[in-house]
C-alpha cells in the first residue's frame, strides 16, 4: 500500500479553554480532492495548522507524506501550498511582489517564476493588473491571488482553507474546475474545507465531518448520503392540511412529514410501502397531483449529522 | 540559508519603500531628516561639520530611531495584517525569517545614515571646500559608522523581541519606547549609584581614549550584546510555539 498524503492519528489538541480536536484519526490518500467539513469551531483550521507544522499537538500523531510535521516541519511546508484562514497577501505589495516574494521563498528559479506568475495571474484574471498593490483590491480578487500563491511551486499537496469564500459564482466554478483539474491531472491532493455543502459534494471524492473536534463520518459523499439519508416521497396535492400531516406523521411506514411550500416531504421508514401511504392520503380526501421518491441531499445529510441529534444517531464513528 | 535571509530582506524593504514613497509612516518627516541632516546643518556648521563630536550622539541615535520603527514592525506587523501564518506555512525557515528582518532594518538605517553623511559631505564640499576636497579621517568614519551599525543591531535585537511578543504593531511600539526610554536613562542610573570617585575615574579613562577609540569599544559592546539578543531572539521564534493571530 502506498503511503497516504495525510495520516492523523488519536490526534487531540487542547487550548486554555477548549479543546480543539479530540481523538481525531483518519488517512486521506494521495491525488484525491479531500473536504473536510465542520460547523465553526468544529477544529478544521487547527487541523490544517498542525499539518503544516505551525501548531504542536497535545496528543497523537500525524504524517504527511510520511513525514511528522512536528519534526520535520520544513520538509513538509517544501511540498506544502496553503491559503489559510486569512488570505495572507501583503497588502502593500503588487500582486507580482506577493507572488514573486513566494517563489523566492520557494527557491523557483528566476525564469521559471515570472513564467508561471504569468501563467496564474492570467488564468485568474489578473495579470492586467499585476503591478498594483494588493490593498486595493476586492475580497474575491485578493482570494484568487492567494490561491495562485498556494499552487505557484506546484506543490503536491494544498491546504486550502474556505477557498470559496468572497468569490463570485463564475470564479467559484472556475475555481473548482482548476482544483479537480490539479488532482486529476497532476496527481495532486487537495485538503480543502468549506461551508458550502453543495460545492463539497461536486467536489471532494472524499469528505470528512467533524463537530467539537471529533469525527463524525468520513467516506465518499454518495456513502454518507446512502448510509444515512432515509428514502423520501415528495408528495404535491391539494387538501393537504394541518390535520391531514398530523395524521399521516402517525401513520405505520411513517418516520416524519415536513411541509415544503406546497408538498409535504415524508420521511420513510426501511420497508415502507408508499403504495399504502398514497391510498391513506386519498383516503383522508387528498386530491394527489404528484408523488415523488427522493433521497436525503447532501445537506440534510450534514445536518443531521451535526445538530445535537447527530449523536444519537447510530453509526456514529468516534 | 543567505538566499532565504535576503528573500524575506528584500521583501521588507518593498514594503517600507512603498510606504515611504507614499509618504505614509514617516514618510515625510524622512525627508525633513534628511533636509536637516543632510543640508541645513552642514550649510550652517560649515567645515567643522566635518570634525564635530556631536555626530557622535545623533547619528547613532538617528540611525537607531529608523531602524526601530521598521523592526517593531517586524513580526508584529505581519501578525496584525494576518500574514504571519502564510509566512510560517512557507518553507522558509524560523531562523531565515527573523534574521531576515533584522537585516532589513539594520540596513536599512545604515543606508540612510551614510547616504546622509554623504549628502552632508557633499553639501559642506560644494560650499566650503572652494575647489578643495575636504575629508573626515578614515578612522573618524570607521568609528562613527561602527558606532552606528552596532547601536542598530542593538536596537534591532531589542526590538524584535518585542515584537515577538506584540499582538499589534501599536503596542510593539509602546512597549519599545518604554525600554528606549529606560535606555537613555542609563546616564542617570549611572549617576545615581555609582560613586562620584568611580564616575570621575571612568570618566577619565573614558576620555584618554579618544572619541575614535570610545566608539569602536562602545560599537563592539553593543554588537556582542546584540549578538546575545538576536540568539536569545532565533532560539524564541519556533513555530508551533509561535502566536499566530
Ligand atoms: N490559538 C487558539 N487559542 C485558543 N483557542 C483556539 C485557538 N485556535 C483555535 N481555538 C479554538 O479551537 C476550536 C477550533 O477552532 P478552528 O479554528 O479549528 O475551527 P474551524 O473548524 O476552523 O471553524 P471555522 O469554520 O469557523 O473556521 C475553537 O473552539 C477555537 O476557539
Ligand atoms: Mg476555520
Amino acid at each position: 500500500m502506498t503511503v497516504p498524503a495525510i495520516r492523523v492519528q488519536g490526534l487531540v489538541r487542547d487550548f486554555p479553554k477548549v479543546r480543539a480536536l479530540d481523538h481525531l484519526s483518519f488517512d486521506v490518500p494521495a491525488g484525491i480532492v479531500f473536504g473536510f467539513l465542520g460547523p465553526n469551531g468544529a477544529g478544521k483550521t487547527t487541523v490544517i495548522r498542525v499539518l503544516l507544522g505551525l501548531v504542536n499537538p497535545t496528543e497523537g500523531r500525524t504524517e504527511v507524506f510520511g513525514v511528522d510535521p512536528r519534526t520535520g516541519g520544513e520538509q513538509v511546508r517544501q511540498h506544502a501550498g496553503a491559503l489559510l484562514e486569512h488570505n495572507g497577501v501583503y497588502e502593500r505589495l503588487t500582486a507580482l511582489q506577493n507572488l514573486d516574494f513566494f517563489g523566492r521563498a520557494w527557491h523557483m528559479s528566476s525564469g521559471d517564476r515570472a513564467a508561471r506568475i504569468r501563467e496564474l495571474l492570467s488564468q485568474f484574471g489578473l495579470w492586467e493588473r499585476r503591478d498594483e498593490s494588493v490593498g486595493g483590491w476586492s475580497r474575491g480578487m485578493k482570494q484568487k491571488l492567494a490561491v495562485a500563491r498556494a499552487v505557484l511551486h506546484r506543490p503536491r499537496l494544498v491546504f486550502l482553507d474556505e477557498p470559496t469564500a468572497g468569490l463570485d459564482p463564475v470564479a467559484s466554478a472556475s475555481l473548482r474546475d482548476d482544483l479537480a483539474r490539479l488532482a486529476q491531472q497532476e496527481g495532486v491532493t487537495i485538503f480543502l474545507t468549506t461551508h458550502n455543502l453543495a460545492e463539497a459534494e461536486r467536489l471532494c471524492s472524499l469528505v470528512g465531518v467533524i463537530r467539537r473536534g471529533q469525527l463524525l463520518d468520513f467516506g465518499t459523499p454518495a456513502e454518507l448520503r446512502s448510509a444515512r439519508g432515509a428514502p423520501i416521497v415528495r408528495i404535491g396535492g391539494r387538501g393537504l392540511t394541518d390535520e391531514v400531516v398530523q395524521g399521516l406523521a402517525l401513520t405505520p411506514g411513517v418516520g416524519g412529514v415536513e411541509r415544503d411550500r406546497e408538498e409535504i416531504r415524508v420521511q420513510l421508514v426501511p420497508g415502507a410501502d408508499v403504495g399504502a401511504i398514497v391510498a391513506w392520503l386519498v383516503g383522508a380526501g387528498v386530491a394527489i397531483e404528484e408523488v415523488r421518491r427522493d433521497r436525503a441531499s447532501f445537506e440534510d445529510v450534514f445536518l443531521e449529522l451535526v445538530s445535537s441529534e447527530g449523536d444519537k444517531a447510530p453509526g456514529v464513528t468516534r | 540559508m543567505m538566499h532565504d535571509v535576503w528573500t524575506v530582506a528584500r521583501k521588507e524593504w518593498l514594503e517600507i519603500f512603498d510606504q515611504l514613497l507614499r509618504f505614509k509612516r514617516g514618510g515625510w518627516s524622512i525627508l525633513l531628516i534628511i533636509a536637516f541632516l543632510g543640508v541645513i546643518s552642514p550649510l550652517q556648521l560649515g567645515t567643522s561639520w566635518l570634525s564635530s563630536p556631536l555626530m557622535f550622539f545623533y547619528w547613532p541615535l538617528l540611525t537607531t530611531s529608523m531602524t526601530s520603527t521598521l523592526i517593531a514592525d517586524s513580526i508584529a506587523g505581519e501578525r496584525e495584517r494576518h500574514t504571519l501564518e502564510t509566512l510560517l506555512a512557507s518553507r522558509l525557515s524560523d531562523t531565515a525569517i527573523i534574521l531576515g528582518k533584522i537585516l532589513a532594518a539594520v540596513m536599512y538605517g545604515f543606508a540612510f545614515a551614510a547616504t546622509n553623511l554623504l549628502i552632508g559631505w557633499t553639501v559642506v564640499n560644494l560650499k566650503h571646500g572652494h575647489g578643495e576636497l575636504l575629508t573626515i579621517p578614515a578612522p573618524r568614519v570607521a568609528a562613527l559608522l561602527s558606532l552606528i551599525l552596532g547601536g542598530s543591531f542593538f536596537i534591532s535585537g531589542i526590538g524584535v523581541f518585542v515584537s515577538l511578543r506584540a499582538a499589534t504593531v501599536r503596542q510593539a511600539q509602546q512597549t519599545f519606547g518604554v525600554i528606549i526610554l529606560l535606555l537613555m536613562m542609563a546616564p542617570v542610573i549611572f549617576a545615581q549609584f555609582v560613586a562620584p570617585e568611580r564616575q570621575a575615574n571612568i570618566i577619565s579613562r573614558a576620555s584618554e581614549l579618544g572619541l575614535e577609540t570610545l566608539s569602536l569599544r562602545v560599537a563592539g559592546g553593543l554588537g556582542a550584546l546584540a549578538l546575545a539578543l538576536n540568539v536569545a531572539a532565533i532560539r524564541r521564534f519556533k513555530r508551533g510555539a509561535v502566536v499566530l493571530d
